[in-house]
């Protein structure tokens, strides 16, 4: 029996090495993403999010350290760690073929030089589709005019398709997007949290990593909390919308303007001087002394804190 | 595109007459100052014989007793007309001469900048993407090295290697002194060491360029993007990272042209090769003024020109220009 | 557990070690300054002693850089050789830095016409190939170490006169040169109580530079028969002589001199870069946290 396709990260942890400073980007991280699921990373800027999805593609810069696993099992190949395969075997048969990315700020991530067509007809043809960009880009909400402008001619929204249209050249089965809607209006947020859900119904696998929790909630089937470099927490989206279990969620939740606008008091700490324990206390009103020992995820909810909430109610 | 391009072509223009206006005044002040004395350099060894009277009567001839202002305004004007004066060291014409030697100079220097730019690409991309490697150390540390080492001592050690040791190639000319025409292998034969210097020469600084370029290009969120789609490596380094890193470098390469020059006049001279480079140096010791100025004027012309092909290829090369126009 | 190594092969990815000091470069310097100030003190050999039976002798134990065609030591004339390349370099750089700090400041302080008046100088100077210009104010006046200094001068006074303007215009923005106009000072008290002092290590720093440049230049000229008197052991010259007997197999006498331009130029190079990236850690954004 084939195992279910997935992806499942298992201790994942990344330092930069800085002249007179390491910096923990990403500690110790546990998740899994299914077929068929999105599962939404969020945190608020700065707490080492997207190092995340770097780190799975194997684009770190070189003074960055990997420790832990990443197992890509999908379909009939043998898994793969995304951690441990040589850039070779990433460049050739994982990134754009098995793991697409959806860039932060599309414009950005479109080399300017270059029309979006000769990026997508390029793209189209190295990875092997034999699909016409005209096709795709009509699929992806463009008219085919709109391919032949340089990327600093293109909307907001048009960059998005046109960056989407050649994540998808290769037919990936896991899609991370990575802040997708930064920069974005709501129509457009809206548009592409649609297009991300219709992606996963077709049975791929998308992880979402944003600081949107709105855009969040249109899409998420699990929702993991990131805050410095650690991840706190992984529910059910349902469970994390409805009665959060981390003070640090709840106080996610509690910051957005539908449900108080009350921003948690103080600053997430530097990367590079993390206090021992749990990251959160300095500015959680739950601690105690108990929180200098680091808490370990606990229950079904998978909630890393001493303290998880019972029932915090919606404001 | 074309409106753009019209805008700067029309500034660099305007730019350059008052421009020239300047090197020309400067150039005839400095040659008013000079001790020389034009009338008893052209009579030589008969300046002690020849009588006052003859020698002042030249002098009126060739209008030196008129006030500067107006000898100023009189070379100007035979310059406009076509007229670049007679060398009085070659005893011809200088258009002559500078029609006769400019395209051994193009020919040199074409080919070097062809070698320069094509070794320089593949050299310094090399570099750039295997940075920190034994070759990256190997092609940065020569092109520091050649930084440092005179255009005119390398081509001594060229010349000792290849054509005194080796004696593969020949020293120096244009062809082998016994024959009496020009045969295109022959002057092939001779122009391998000129060329080879003076694009080694030139290639220093360009290719640390495209490497110090294309490194910081490669960290580029573009470049992360092509390289997070799959794409080939040799696709990610050449038509992503590669195309965006020399946007800068078609500026440079024209501000480059004051360096070319200084090079070609070192390199035809160790090498006798019979352009107008070397003819400069010619007329420098024979205090030929006429054709040093006419030399100078051209190189000063061919700096203008360079600016003017930077700025036009770079609107024509970044999208980004062609649409907004030159600000 | 595993340890992502491959990604130090990832193209262009690699931060290299920190830059260690380049010893090398300046131990050689070091020597070379020393080799400069003292031989002509120590070794009383007369440099210009002609001894045609040890002429064109290869490198030996008694003449380690060979002897030229007359039987003169090539080393001992190379030291003193550099010694006088240095002291034109030093003149010219010197000159140059002082014209260009005048054009500069009077740019800067006086603002307006004149200063668009002195950039578009700047610009004409920049337009005409230095070499070629520098030929041409020693062409039109006797070959003598004067012309050499003017050229080199008259070719190099730009940079610092770019480097002063930008200074003077940044000082300019500052409170303490208002109080100064405000507290009734001239101009040119302005100029020399409040804007030298400031401008001084950017002067000198200017005029450091320089000095390698000055001595390629002079060495250029003197090279191409432009330069220095012929009978002056500056090595252009001695590379101008020696390359005349370099057919004939002899190349110490030319190769042997261009290593005092080539050695101490590549180890002010190495320490000005070893400078610069002392002064630019890298950037924390470089990261993409």
């Amino acid at each position: 029996m084939t195992p279910l396709p997935r992806l499942r990260v298992e201790g994942l942890s990344v330092r930069f090495h800085l002249p007179g400073a390491t910096v923990r980007a990403v500690t110790d991280a546990h998740f899994e993403v299914r077929s068929g699921q999105c599962v939404a990373l969020v945190g608020e800027s700065g707490c080492g999010k997207s190092v995340m999805a770097h780190a799975l593609l194997g684009l770190l810069p070189g003074n960055a350290s990997v420790e832990g696993a990443a197992w890509l099992e999908s379909g009939d190949a043998p898994p793969v760690d995304l951690v441990a395969a040589p850039e070779k075997v990433l460049a050739r048969t994982i990134r754009g073929r098995r793991v697409g990315l959806v860039p932060q700020s599309p414009a950005a991530h479109l080399t300017p030089v270059r029309t979006a067509r000769a990026q997508l007809t390029e793209a189209l043809r190295e990875l092997g589709n034999p699909d016409r960009a005209d096709a795709l880009a009509e699929r992806a909400g463009l008219r085919p005019p709109d391919l032949d402008l340089y990327p600093h001619q293109l909307s907001g929204g048009m960059a998005q398709r046109v960056v989407n249209a050649i994540a998808l050249a290769g037919d990936p089965w896991l899609i991370i997007a990575d802040e997708p809607t930064s920069g974005l209006d709501r129509p457009l947020v809206d548009a592409t949290m649609t297009e991300l859900r219709r992606l996963a119904d077709d049975g791929r696998a998308v992880l979402l990593i944003t600081h949107d929790l709105r855009a969040a909630q249109q899409v998420a089937d699990h929702v993991a909390v990131m805050y410095a470099s650690r991840i706190l927490s992984v529910e059910p989206a349902a469970d994390f919308f409805t009665r959060p279990r981390h003070p640090y969620a709840a106080g996610l939740l509690d910051a957005l303007p539908s449900r108080g606008f009350a921003a948690i008091p103080g600053q997430p700490p530097e990367l590079s001087d993390l206090p021992e324990g749990c990251a959160f206390r300095p500015r959680c009103a739950r601690a105690t002394d108990d929180c200098e020992r680091l808490p370990q995820p606990l229950g079904s909810g998978r909630v890393a804190c001493h303290h998880p909430l019972e029932n915090h109610a919606a404001r | 595109m074309t409106r753009a391009l019209g805008r700067m072509a029309a500034w660099r223009l305007a730019f350059t007459a008052p421009l020239l206006l300047v090197v020309t005044l400067g150039m005839f002040v400095l040659a008013k100052a000079s001790p020389f004395d034009p009338v008893r350099q052209y009579l030589g060894d008969r300046a002690v014989t020849t009588s006052p009277e003859i020698a002042r009567r030249i002098r009126a001839n060739w209008g030196l007793d008129r006030p500067l202002a107006e000898q100023y305004l009189t070379w100007l004007g035979n310059l406009l007309r076509g007229d670049l004066g007679e060398s009085r060291s070659m005893h011809r014409p200088v258009a002559e001469l500078i029609g006769e030697r400019l395209g051994w100079t193009l020919l040199a220097v074409g080919c070097a900048t062809v070698v320069m730019l094509a070794g320089s690409l593949v050299l310094g991309a090399l570099a750039a993407w295997r940075r920190g490697s034994w070759a990256d150390r190997l092609i940065s540390g020569t092109a520091y090295a050649n930084e440092a080492a005179p255009v005119f001592w390398t081509a001594l050690i060229v010349i000792w290697i290849f054509a005194v040791k080796l004696r593969w190639l020949p020293p120096g000319g244009l062809t082998d002194a016994a024959s009496g025409t020009v045969a295109p292998a022959d002057v092939l034969r001779h122009m391998i060491l000129p060329v080879a210097v003076l694009a080694f020469s030139q290639s220093s600084w360009l290719v640390l360029f495209v490497r110090e370029s294309l490194i910081t290009t490669l960290r580029e969120d573009f470049v992360i993007g092509a390289r997070a789609r799959g794409l080939r490596e040799r696709t990610v380094v050449v038509r992503h990272a590669l195309r965006s890193a020399l946007l800068p470098f078609v500026t440079l390469l024209g501000a480059r042209v004051p360096e070319l020059v200084t090079g070609a006049i070192l390199v035809e001279t160790v090498f006798s090769w019979p352009g107008v480079a070397s003819a400069s140096v010619q007329a420098a010791l024979a205090a030929d003024f006429p054709l040093l100025a006419a030399l100078t004027l051209l190189a000063t012309l061919a700096v203008v020109a360079g600016n003017l092909l930077a700025d036009t290829a770079y609107v024509i090369a970044d999208p980004r220009v062609r649409v907004l126009g030159v600000s | 557990m595993a340890t992502r190594e491959e990604l130090r092969s990832m193209p262009g990815g690699l931060t290299p070690a920190r830059r260690r000091f380049p010893r090398g470069a300046a131990v050689t310097l070091a020597l070379l300054c020393l080799a400069v100030v003292l031989v002509p003190a120590f070794a009383r050999l007369d440099q210009q002693l002609v001894d045609l039976h040890s002429a064109s002798l290869p490198p030996s134990l008694a003449h380690p850089f060979g002897t030229d065609e007359v039987g003169r030591d090539v080393l001992l004339r190379a030291v003193y050789g550099l010694r006088v390349s240095v002291l034109v370099g030093l003149a010219a750089a010197a000159v140059s830095v002082t014209i260009g700090t005048l054009a500069g400041l009077a740019a800067g302080a006086a603002g307006g016409t004149l200063d668009r008046l002195i950039m578009r100088v700047v610009d004409g100077f920049n337009s005409v190939p230095h070499l070629l210009f520098g030929i041409f104010i020693v062409a039109l006046f006797t070959p003598s170490t004067t012309a050499v200094v003017v050229s080199v001068a008259l070719t190099h006074w730009m940079t610092a006169a770019r480097i002063v303007r930008s200074e003077v215009l940044t000082l300019r923005a500052r409170p303490f040169v208002d109080a100064a106009i405000g507290g009734g000072s001239g101009r040119l008290r302005i100029v020399r109580r409040h804007f030298l002092p400031h401008l001084t290590p950017h002067i000198t720093l200017a005029a450091v530079l320089m000095v390698p440049h000055a001595v390629w230049h002079e060495t250029a000229l003197s090279f191409l028969g432009l330069g220095l008197p012929p009978h002056l052991a500056s090595l252009g010259n001695m590379i101008n002589d020696g390359a005349r007997s370099l057919l004939a197999g002899n190349w110490w006498a030319s190769l042997f001199p261009g290593l005092f331009i080539f050695l101490p130029t590549l180890a002010i190079s190495a320490l000005a870069q070893y400078g610069r990236d002392r002064s630019s850690p890298r950037r924390r954004s470089e990261l993409q946290l």
